[in-house]
């Protein structure tokens, strides 16, 4: 159990230097985009001299980075993460913003292990049938074709002409107004779990201890519910928790096709409006999700797989 | 136990949905539940106040009334204001009407216009709309170069009685009744308890309009506004509005075909197909809006005037207009928009008439153009399709090895424009908050006057036709031509196209009423029966 502690600890000293140093790159990223955030606040319609002058001086853009960036860190840790260029929080934004990332994620994500494993798992267990190639074909399209193309399509088809889901908001709640977006960006991670559960089952029912069970006679039924599934698992569940954190921060086109105000689309007004603490804070808690999900998969890997542990 | 922590997993996984599954976000049209109540797609627009609003324009003409209001026809309708008045063009007498009120009730004064005015020009405010106010006397007192202003009221407004006040601007200025009209926000009333806490007020904006905010502003949530019982003007066609933010206009179009939104404008990317997917429920509304080609007056290769207007000649406006826009532009005749009242149609007359061998005949004789050119604008927002046709036609109809140049965003286009840093041709545009010529020659050709370089053209001879016009007390806009011809001989930039607002509706809407400022007029909208 110590070594436990100590894996863990070690885990978190990392994880305190990786936040400090993306921290900071990504605030000099954003310092150095051209052009003066201020300035372009008004669009096409200038704002005066005097008041850009003034929010520049109210949010100390004139400081040089190491003072804005320390300014930063140090309101930081007193819990705030600073205001939008119109004087919202970022912390109430992102708290608005989170609960729709977090439900289209996980209802891809659920839709993601659900029908990934099964389709993979049956599939490997029928090697070469005319279901598996179906899933192989159909799993290499699903990749193919870019992301917008299936969103839009889907909101044309489903939304417009059938009239199956709304087309846009949030407004008729979960899961009405999830499935959709949620389908159409679990397609992409689900053809790789598919993939990848097909492999490891083909591999571990090829496996000595497979071989032993059969002779034993145990049910076929009990042979891969509990000791193929749980042995083929473990390189799927990687692959699934890592792409959790990519389905939390990488919906941000999905978020714009279907109007879902979640932290992508804030993510992505605050690069383009060059707003530092919007585009740190949001940053920073995607990366904080991947270590953190990173650090869960290895702990639950170990729960499952005895050989790991240390 | 083997089986328990695949159980967790799961469970792990439901119980995060379950929690989850009661958040609701924005974007909701359920609102829309009255027989008499209107849906309106918008960008969120975070800034509500008059003073600092940028995108929220149909929210602020719903819930204020202007002082004045301009009509199709370039008449001027009298709104909250009785009449405005002046013997001089520069001291006007702004006499309200009686009985209006304030969504809480409090009666609307001069004091509240004056209080107002005030508010929003303060320097230490810093209202993005203030320099809206900026000829009014004292305005330079509330903005000083240096330090905090030492008075919080601009001397140029008088309280003369509770329903009438004095405006001395800084110099004789006819078109001041137009600049009190429908757009110009920063013009609006605000009621006493605003003053205490601006940033409370852009919660809960009260005005002076048909509609008042039903519920404090959510971002990225529909707002709702009903129909103010107590006001006093006309009763508008529609009892209820909901401004339903959308991120990307594009699924508010197609939320606008499948019926779920009434009315949106029609994004770039959607304007050649609008009218095959809406037919007649596609409108095309004439703005105070005009593009140009800016040039870079700077560069020695665009000094002579026989090589701008070669390229303005060498541009097919017809074409590019049903290929990019769907048909919905005008090609510009003029350095104004036709829109607004005096404008001098047809003064371009040849140079803005596609001619490719006028053209290369005209660059010829002015010595050909050396070099490359590469047109710059600001990326990711479609304007790609209109540069690349303006270059491919450049390339063709004059050698000129012409591409494009988008910049990374907005911010870095400004700069760079702002700086002059460009060798080539570039985006050069403006919408006009009120149609008059005045507006949009003021931003072109006065140093300072809003859009710096966007033509780069300042004179001492415009600067002066330009006051002499502003002080013509007739307001009708003729005495603008005098300005447009001194500008015409320089040609100093490529005058393209008059611009329209586009918009779509659902079914239930029978008509979608509009005003020179090219928006909607949302109170007046008839509904389908």
């Amino acid at each position: 159990m110590t070594g436990t502690a100590r894996a863990i600890g070690s885990r978190l000293l990392e994880l305190a230097i990786v936040f400090v140093g993306v921290t900071f790159i990504i605030y000099a990223m954003v310092f150095s985009l051209p052009g003066d955030p201020i300035a372009a606040l008004g669009g096409d319609r200038p704002l005066p001299d005097n008041v850009v002058a003034q929010i520049r001086a109210q949010y100390h853009l004139d400081d040089p980075l190491w003072l804005q960036y320390l300014r930063y860190l140090g309101n930081l840790f007193t819990g705030d993460l600073g205001t939008t260029f119109q004087g919202a929080s970022v912390a109430a934004r992102m708290e608005a913003r989170w609960p729709v990332t977090i439900t289209l994620a996980l209802t891809a994500w659920a839709i993601e292990v659900v029908v990934g494993v099964l389709l993979g798992l049956v599939a490997g267990l029928r090697k070469g049938s005319m279901l598996d190639r179906t899933v192989l074909v159909g799993t290499i399209l699903a990749t193919s074709i870019p992301v917008f193309v299936v969103g839009s399509a889907a909101q044309l088809i489903f939304g417009l002409r059938l009239g199956w889901f709304p087309i846009a908001g949030t407004g008729d709640g979960w899961p009405t107004s999830y499935i959709l977006p949620a389908i159409v960006i679990a397609l992409f991670g689900l053809a790789a779990t598919a993939r990848l559960t097909r492999g490891s089952v083909i591999d571990t029912m090829q496996s000595d201890f497979v071989r032993t069970l059969v002779a034993k006679g145990l049910r076929q039924r009990d042979i891969v519910g509990v000791h193929v599934l749980r042995n083929s698992v473990a390189p799927v569940l990687t692959f699934l928790a890592i792409d959790l954190g990519f389905l939390l921060g990488g919906t941000v086109v999905i978020e714009a096709i279907f109007n879902l105000p979640g932290i992508g689309q804030m993510l992505f007004e605050g690069i383009r409006t060059h707003e530092g603490p919007t585009v740190v804070g949001v940053s920073t808690a995607l990366i904080l999700i991947f270590l953190v999900t990173s650090v869960v998969v290895d702990l639950i890997n170990s729960a499952l797989d005895p050989r790991i542990r240390a | 136990m083997q089986r328990s922590r695949l159980a967790l997993v799961g469970a792990i996984a439901a119980s995060a949905l379950a929690i989850t599954a009661c958040s609701g976000g924005g974007g909701d049209t359920d609102a829309a539940a009255s027989e008499n109540a209107i849906s309106y797609g918008t960008t969120d627009p975070q800034l509500l106040i008059p003073g600092r609003q940028s995108v929220a324009f149909d929210f602020n003409m719903a819930v204020w009334s202007p002082l004045t209001f301009l009509n199709n026809d370039g008449s001027l309708d009298y709104v909250a204001a009785e009449s405005v008045e002046t013997d001089d063009a520069t001291t006007y007498t702004i006499t309200l009407r009686d009985g209006w009120t304030f969504h809480d009730g409090t009666p609307v004064t001069a004091q509240s216009y004056v209080d107002s005015w005030n508010a929003v020009a303060y320097g230490p405010n810093a209202m993005e709309n203030s320099g809206q106010l900026a000829n009014i006397v004292g305005y330079a007192d509330l903005n000083p170069a240096e330090g905090e202003p030492t008075t919080t009221e601009m001397s140029g407004l008088t309280v003369v009685d509770d329903t009438t006040f004095t405006v001395e601007l800084s110099g004789p200025d006819g078109q001041f009744p137009l600049q009190v009209s429908q757009a110009m926000t920063a013009f609006y009333p605000m009621p006493e308890t605003a003053m205490d806490d601006l940033d409370a007020y852009n919660v809960h904006p009260i005005g002076n309009g048909p509609f008042e905010i039903v519920d404090d502003y959510v971002e990225n949530e529909t707002i709702v506004v009903t129909a103010y019982e107590d006001f006093a003007g006309d009763e508008p066609t529609i009892d209820q509005i909901s401004f339903v933010p959308y991120t990307d206009e594009a699924t508010a179009y197609t939320d606008v075909l499948a019926g779920n939104l009434d009315v949106n404008g029609v994004p770039a990317n959607r304007l050649t197909q609008a009218e095959g997917d809406f037919g007649d429920r596609l409108y095309s509304f004439e703005a105070p809006g005009i593009s140009f080609l800016g040039l870079p007056l700077w560069d020695e290769r665009y000094q002579d005037v026989r090589v701008r207007q070669a390229i303005s000649m060498a541009i097919d406006r017809e074409t590019i207009i049903d290929v990019v826009y769907g048909g919905t532009y005008e090609p510009a005749t003029a350095w104004t928009p036709t829109i607004e009242p005096g404008t001098p149609e047809g003064i371009c007359g040849e140079y803005c008439e596609y001619d490719p061998e006028a053209a290369a005949a005209l660059l010829e004789e002015a010595g050909g153009f050396e070099g490359t050119m590469e047109i710059y604008f600001p990326g990711g927002g479609g304007l790609d399709p209109l540069y690349e046709a303006i270059a491919n036609q450049l390339r063709q109809n004059l050698g000129i090895e012409a591409t494009i140049d988008p910049s990374a965003d907005w911010a870095e286009f400004l700069a760079t424009r702002t700086a002059g840093d460009i060798d080539s041709p570039y985006f050069s545009r403006w919408g006009a908050l009120y149609p008059s010529q005045q507006a949009t020659l003021r931003v072109f050709f006065i140093q300072g006057g809003g859009c710096d370089n966007c033509i780069p053209f300042y004179s001492d001879e415009v600067a002066a036709a330009m006051a002499t016009a502003d002080a013509d007390p007739s307001g009708d806009g003729t005495a603008y031509a005098d300005v447009q011809e001194l500008i015409q001989a320089e040609f100093p930039a490529v005058p393209l196209f008059n611009e329209t607002y586009s918009y779509v509706t659902s079914e239930r809407i029978a008509e979608l009423v509009t005003s020179p400022v090219g928006n909607p007029t949302l109170r007046e909208i008839v509904l389908a029966d």
